[in-house]
C-alpha cells in the first residue's frame, strides 16, 4: 500500500511531489486518514518578489508574511492527528535567506526562519505522539527567479559551492526528504538540515 | 555607561514594565533621551516619570504597536517633541498565554501573538527607517532563546519571535549600506509574566535557575538593559545582524 504525504504550496512543492516515488500524494489540506508526510512550502509568489521593506504597505506584509506564517501553524494544528495516527512526519521547506539574511526580502525571510523554528516546536512536543518534524533549508534558486537568486547567493556565501551546481529539488531534495520519513531517520527529530550544495556553511 | 547614548533619542515599545521598562531605564542612564510607547498610560506614564526623577529624560506616548496610525504617531512624537530618532527598540509582546501544544493554543492569540511581534516590527522599521537613515542608527528586536531552539510550551511564542531573527537578518543586510544597524536580544529575565508562574509554580523558579549557568533570572534594569545600551551605541558600530543571547548562560548553542 502506497504511503499517503500532503504537500501543501506549489512551485518547490510541485518539484517535490514529482520527485517523491512511490507516494499517494495529497495537494491540499482538509482529508482524511493517517498521513506519513506533510511538507510545508506553501510561500506565496509576492513573497519571492524583491522589495525593500520600506516600499512595503502592512497589507503587504501581511500577504508575504503574517498570513502564510498564519497558515503553516494551521497546517500543523490541522495535520497533528493525521500524523500521530500515521506516525508521521511534517517537513518545512526554508529558503537560505532565513538563515543567512537576503535584503529585499525581509518578509520571506522572516516567514522562512518562523516556519524552521515550528519545525523545531512541534518536535519538542510531537515525539511522544511518534511524531518528527523537521526544517530543510534550500538554495535561493527553490524559491526565486534565477537572477535574484543568484544576487542572494552571492551577497550570502562566502565561496562558490562546493559541489558546482545548484540541488535539484526533483532529483536531490526530494530523496532527502523522503528518506526524514523513513524507519531509519526515525530516532532523528528536530532536524535543520541544510541541502543547498554546500553554498552556505554555518557555524 | 554614563554618557555612552548622551543627545541620542530611543524609542522603546512595550517599556511601562518588565524587560522593556528595564532597557528603557538603562538607556536614559547612559545619557539618551526616551520615549516610553506603551498600550495603557497606567503604566507607561508612571515608567516615564520614574525615568524623569532621576534627572533623566523620558516622554511617554500611547501605542498599540499593531495600529498602523498609533505607530506613525509615536515616531512623530519622538521626532517633534526631541528633534530626532536614532534607537529603536521592539519589546512589546502579546501574552503567550498558557504553555500548551500547537493544536491546543487559541486562535486568537495566535493572530495577537503575530501581529505584535512581526507585522509590529515591521510597521515600527518603515515609519523609523528615514530617521534612523539620517543618524546612522539603531534598530534593536527583542526575541528569545525560544526563537533559536523552538519552545514545546510556548510553540507559537518561539515561532513569531524566529520571524523576527529572519527579519533583523534581512534588514541588517538591506539597511547596512545605510548605516543602520539592526540586531536583537534573546533575554531570559524578570518579567511579571514569569513572576506570576513562579508565584503559581514555586517549582518553575527552582528549574530555570538550575538550568542557568550564572544561577539566577536576569534583571531587566541591571542585567539585561547594559547590553542594549551596548548595542545601540558606537561601541557597537561594526556589529549588525546579530542576536546576543542574554539569559545567565542557559542556551549556549550559538
Amino acid at each position: 500500500m502506497a504511503r499517503r504525504a500532503l504537500i501543501v504550496g506549489s512551485g518547490i512543492g510541485d518539484r517535490i511531489a514529482d520527485g517523491l516515488d512511490g507516494w499517494e500524494i495529497e495537494r491540499a489540506p482538509g482529508g482524511s486518514g493517517p498521513l506519513e508526510l506533510v511538507v510545508w512550502a506553501n510561500y506565496p509568489a509576492s513573497s519571492t518578489q524583491p522589495a525593500p521593506l520600506v516600499d512595503l504597505s502592512l497589507e503587504d506584509w501581511r500577504e508575504r508574511c503574517d498570513s502564510p506564517l498564519r497558515d503553516a501553524i494551521d497546517l500543523a494544528r490541522d495535520t497533528h492527528g493525521r500524523l500521530a495516527a500515521g506516525s508521521g512526519t511534517i517537513v518545512f521547506l526554508v529558503p537560505l535567506m532565513a538563515s543567512a539574511g537576503g535584503d529585499h526580502f525581509a518578509a520571506l525571510a522572516a516567514l522562512g526562519e518562523g516556519a524552521r523554528i515550528l519545525a523545531k516546536s512541534l518536535a519538542k512536543t510531537w515525539g511522544g505522539d511518534g511524531i518528527t518534524a523537521h526544517a530543510v533549508t534550500l538554495d535561493p534558486h527553490a524559491f526565486l527567479d534565477p537572477a535574484d537568486a543568484a544576487r542572494i547567493a552571492t551577497a550570502n556565501a562566502l565561496h562558490d559551492a562546493p559541489l558546482g551546481r545548484v540541488p535539484s529539488d526533483t532529483l536531490d531534495v526530494a530523496p532527502i526528504i523522503d528518506w526524514l520519513s523513513t524507519e531509519p531517520a526515525a530516532p532523528w527529530t528536530g532536524g535543520s538540515l541544510i541541502v543547498d550544495g554546500g553554498l552556505w556553511m554555518p557555524g | 555607561m554614563t554618557g555612552l547614548l548622551d543627545g541620542k533619542v530611543a524609542i522603546v515599545t512595550g517599556a511601562g514594565q518588565g524587560v522593556g521598562e528595564g532597557i528603557a531605564r538603562a538607556l536614559a542612564q547612559a545619557g539618551a533621551t526616551v520615549v516610553i510607547a506603551a498600550r495603557r498610560a497606567e503604566n507607561g506614564e508612571p515608567a516615564a516619570e520614574a525615568i524623569r526623577a532621576r534627572s533623566q529624560k523620558a516622554s511617554f506616548v500611547c501605542c498599540d504597536v499593531t495600529s498602523e496610525s498609533d505607530v506613525a504617531a509615536a515616531i512623530d512624537h519622538a521626532v517633534s517633541q526631541h528633534g530626532r530618532l536614532d534607537i529603536v527598540v521592539h519589546n512589546a509582546v502579546s501574552p503567550p498565554g498558557p504553555p500548551a501544544p500547537i493544536q491546543d493554543v487559541d486562535p486568537a492569540i495566535i493572530e495577537a501573538q503575530i501581529a505584535t511581534s512581526t507585522g509590529a516590527a515591521f510597521l515600527l522599521a518603515r515609519e523609523a527607517y528615514p530617521y534612523l537613515a539620517a543618524n546612522h542608527g539603531s534598530f534593536l528586536l527583542l526575541t528569545s532563546p525560544a526563537g533559536i531552539e523552538g519552545s514545546g510550551n510556548l510553540p507559537v511564542y518561539a515561532t513569531v519571535k524566529a520571524a523576527q531573527r529572519g527579519l533583523l537578518k534581512s534588514l541588517a543586510r538591506e539597511w547596512g549600506p545605510d548605516g543602520i544597524r539592526v540586531n536583537a536580544l534573546a533575554p531570559v529575565a524578570w518579567t511579571p509574566a514569569l513572576l506570576t508562574a513562579t508565584e503559581a509554580n514555586p517549582t518553575l523558579l527552582t528549574r530555570l535557575e538550575a538550568r542557568t549557568s550564572l544561577g539566577h533570572i536576569g534583571d531587566p534594569e541591571t542585567d539585561i538593559g547594559p547590553v542594549a545600551v551596548f548595542l545601540a551605541s558606537d561601541m557597537a558600530r561594526h556589529m549588525t545582524g546579530q542576536t546576543l543571547a542574554v539569559d545567565g548562560g542557559r542556551y549556549l548553542g550559538l
